[in-house]
């Protein structure tokens, strides 16, 4: 194994491979905040990529609802239990790593779900975390909770179903970090399927490869985000690339988000794989459930994006969310507006911080109607 | 004298009562796959001339070179015959596994087997772990859920999963139904495994695959694709009938050297987590 350096867990770790970066990383932020579960996102991609044959079961973009939705079943929990205690010292995890954790003979610490698993992915949806007494909804904060999870694929930066795979047949593209499967190569050992922590490579038993999300990579090529951005009604969704910490562009939407404002953070960063997919956390959570699953920047994440509504620069970029097909490899505030530019600095989109506003009386004096039939 | 002969008595008569009473030798083990000469190769595994030719049983090791690897024993043994005919040749490999494994669902891995030769018969010998750079070896690999396709299972989703519903595939949209080249077109755009000619995806008209490889994670398509397999499973195990022809360079006076690998699908056991041999002399009868 190699020594690579993982900046989401503070420290260097092992790796199967040397640090290798792309030329550019492919990176989403994800606002859990808006999103309604109306599966726009899972349907989109449904229909895009895998109406096939063998591919009836595969959710490359999935919603569930958390704390008890899952799909394939248990996914986090199992691994979650596998891995053992995972302590954050400050901004650095002190404990293993999938990679580190593998144990004799295996590359990766992983498990492989069963068919049923992948049978019910609506179980737990709009379950809340707990029984809902008389008169609780008067009660705030509400004790009784949940929320949306949209996932796609990662694309790790260390990714494990690449790492796992004995033949190579999974490739991390150069020009923009997504992680694919070579369809050519995959010999539909499974390895991927057991090693992804987040369960998003998919065995397609009438074909015999493994199948994963390939991020939309011909829309990418052509400067468009993927389906399930922008068939995402709520607006949640914003893709583009990512620097390195150390590299962080102000003028980078993504990197404004992750890296300058800290207020979108990797899901289970302890995992070790750099994942790519950054969540801005639910604000309604409770905050143990949440540094579990997006580490320990979690509390200040939530604090940032509550001042939002003081704050022109972190509310003008959110109105970028869904604004355009078109990727904004870089934004601007100019007063009220926020605009979305090219890499050459040109408008691609002009949103604006707050919409006009008109007041329409219940009577219509123009047309002498009444607009309303209740006074 | 007397004393010579006496010590003479207590010297032969021990030794004659040792050898009496030891246990019959063992069977003598054949050291090589020995090759028995045929005008016609047998296909079945049940053929008959399959007791004319020597049996040759060898211990199966756990591939514990190359991660991921197999820890723990599996497969213990194979028994192999061998009949030769012009340039081609015939193996019937048969192993112990009361379960059959044919699906190829998500969770299920099918049974298989592969044999392994020296892609030119020549003294210096590859690595017997899947070759090494430059001196590659052919291998023809055997999984029971081709043979089930071979042998008529459908290739639908019905067909692996008898209560599955499927409400529609793009491609059998009513506008295409007259023009199966769009049809296909559109079948294509989601099945990039098949677009690309990956042997996994089909279409299977044989049970096994003609492979090359240069050393653990190089398995590719081999130059050749004549090879042919017929497996059948009793009940206790698999008796597979792998045929191929005799590897570059053969020569009967020297003979050349096999490997064999056993994957049992009830125990996970795909890829580099299989039981697997050495290389063993291959040998044609004199």
């Amino acid at each position: 194994m190699a020594r690579v350096y993982n900046w989401q867990i503070g420290r260097d770790m092992s790796y199967w491979y040397p640090e290798s970066r792309p030329e550019k990383q492919f990176a989403a932020v994800f606002d859990i905040n808006k999103c309604i579960a109306c599966q726009s996102c899972t349907l989109a991609c449904k229909t895009t990529w895998t109406s096939g044959k063998g591919q009836e079961y595969q959710l490359w973009n999935n919603v569930e609802s958390k704390p008890y939705g899952f799909y394939p079943l248990r996914w986090d929990l199992k691994l979650l239990d596998m891995l053992g205690e995972q302590q954050w010292d400050g901004d650095q995890y002190r404990g293993q790593t999938i990679f580190e954790a593998a144990e004799a003979g295996e590359r990766v610490l992983g498990w492989r779900p069963e068919e049923r698993d992948f049978a019910y992915p609506n179980v737990g949806e709009d379950d809340c975390a707990g029984t809902i007494e008389t008169g609780a909804d008067f009660q705030i904060p509400h004790l009784a909770w949940f929320f949306y999870l949209a996932r796609i694929c990662n694309h790790c930066t260390y990714p494990a179903c690449l790492a796992s795979c004995p033949r190579g047949s999974i490739y991390k593209r150069p020009e923009d970090g997504i992680v694919l499967v070579d369809q050519q190569r995959c010999r539909g050992y499974r390895e991927c399927v057991k090693a992804c922590p987040y369960k998003k490579v998919f065995h397609n038993p009438l074909v015999g490869t493994s199948e994963k999300c390939i991020a939309c990579f011909p829309k990418g090529e052509n400067g468009l985000q993927p389906q399930c951005f922008v068939n995402c009604i709520g607006k949640i969704r914003m893709a583009g690339s990512i620097s390195r910490p150390e590299d962080a562009k102000p003028e980078n939407p993504i990197d404004y988000l992750v890296h300058i404002r800290k207020v979108a953070l990797p899901l289970f960063p302890q995992l070790g794989l750099e994942a790519n997919v950054y969540y801005i956390p639910p604000i309604h959570a409770p905050t143990p459930f949440l540094y579990q699953m997006f580490g320990p920047g979690v509390a200040a994440a939530i604090k940032t994006y509550r001042s939002a509504v003081d704050d022109m620069d972190l509310a003008g970029l959110l109105t970028l969310f869904g604004s355009s097909e078109r990727v904004m490899p870089r934004w601007k505030r100019e007063g009220d507006w926020t605009i979305g530019l090219d890499e050459q600095d040109q408008e691609i989109v002009r949103v604006p911080l707050k919409e006009p506003v008109y007041l329409r009386g219940p009577f219509d004096e123009k047309y002498q109607v009444a607009r309303t039939n209740c006074p | 004298m007397a004393k010579k002969l006496w010590h003479l008595i207590l010297v032969v008569v021990p030794v004659l009562t040792l050898v009496g009473c030891r246990p019959a030798p063992p069977v003598a083990r054949l050291m090589d796959v020995t090759m028995v000469i045929a005008d016609v190769l047998p296909e079945d595994p049940s053929d008959g001339v399959w007791q004319h030719a020597p049996e040759f049983t060898t211990p199966l090791l756990p591939q514990d070179q190359v991660e991921p690897r197999q820890l723990e024993v599996s497969t213990r043994e194979i028994r192999v015959r061998a009949v030769a005919a012009g340039d081609h040749v015939a193996f019937r490999l048969e192993w112990d596994d009361p379960t059959l494994d044919d699906q190829p669902g998500h969770e299920d891995f099918p049974d298989a087997c592969a044999i392994q030769l020296p892609a030119i018969a020549e003294p210096t010998l590859p690595a017997p772990q899947m070759g090494e750079s430059g001196q590659p070896v052919e291998i023809t690999f055997w999984t029971a859920a081709w043979q089930a396709t071979v042998d008529g299972r459908g290739t639908t989703l019905r067909d692996l999963y008898p209560g599955a519903t499927i409400d529609h595939y793009p491609h059998e949209a009513a506008p295409l139904k007259s023009d199966p080249i769009a049809q296909r077109e559109v079948q294509l755009r989601y099945s990039p495994a098949h677009a690309l000619g990956n042997w996994m995806a089909g279409p299977r008209e044989r049970s096994v695959e003609d492979l090359i490889s240069e050393g653990p994670g190089t398995l590719g398509p081999g130059p050749s694709a004549d090879s042919q397999g017929r497996g059948q499973h009793n009940g206790d195990g698999w008796s597979v009938v792998i045929s191929r022809r005799l590897p570059a360079g053969w020569d009967s006076a020297r003979g050349s050297q096999i490997a064999f690998a056993v994957w049992q699908g009830d125990r996970n056991e795909v890829g580099a987590r299989k039981m697997r041999t050495g290389w063993i002399n291959l040998v044609q009868e004199p």
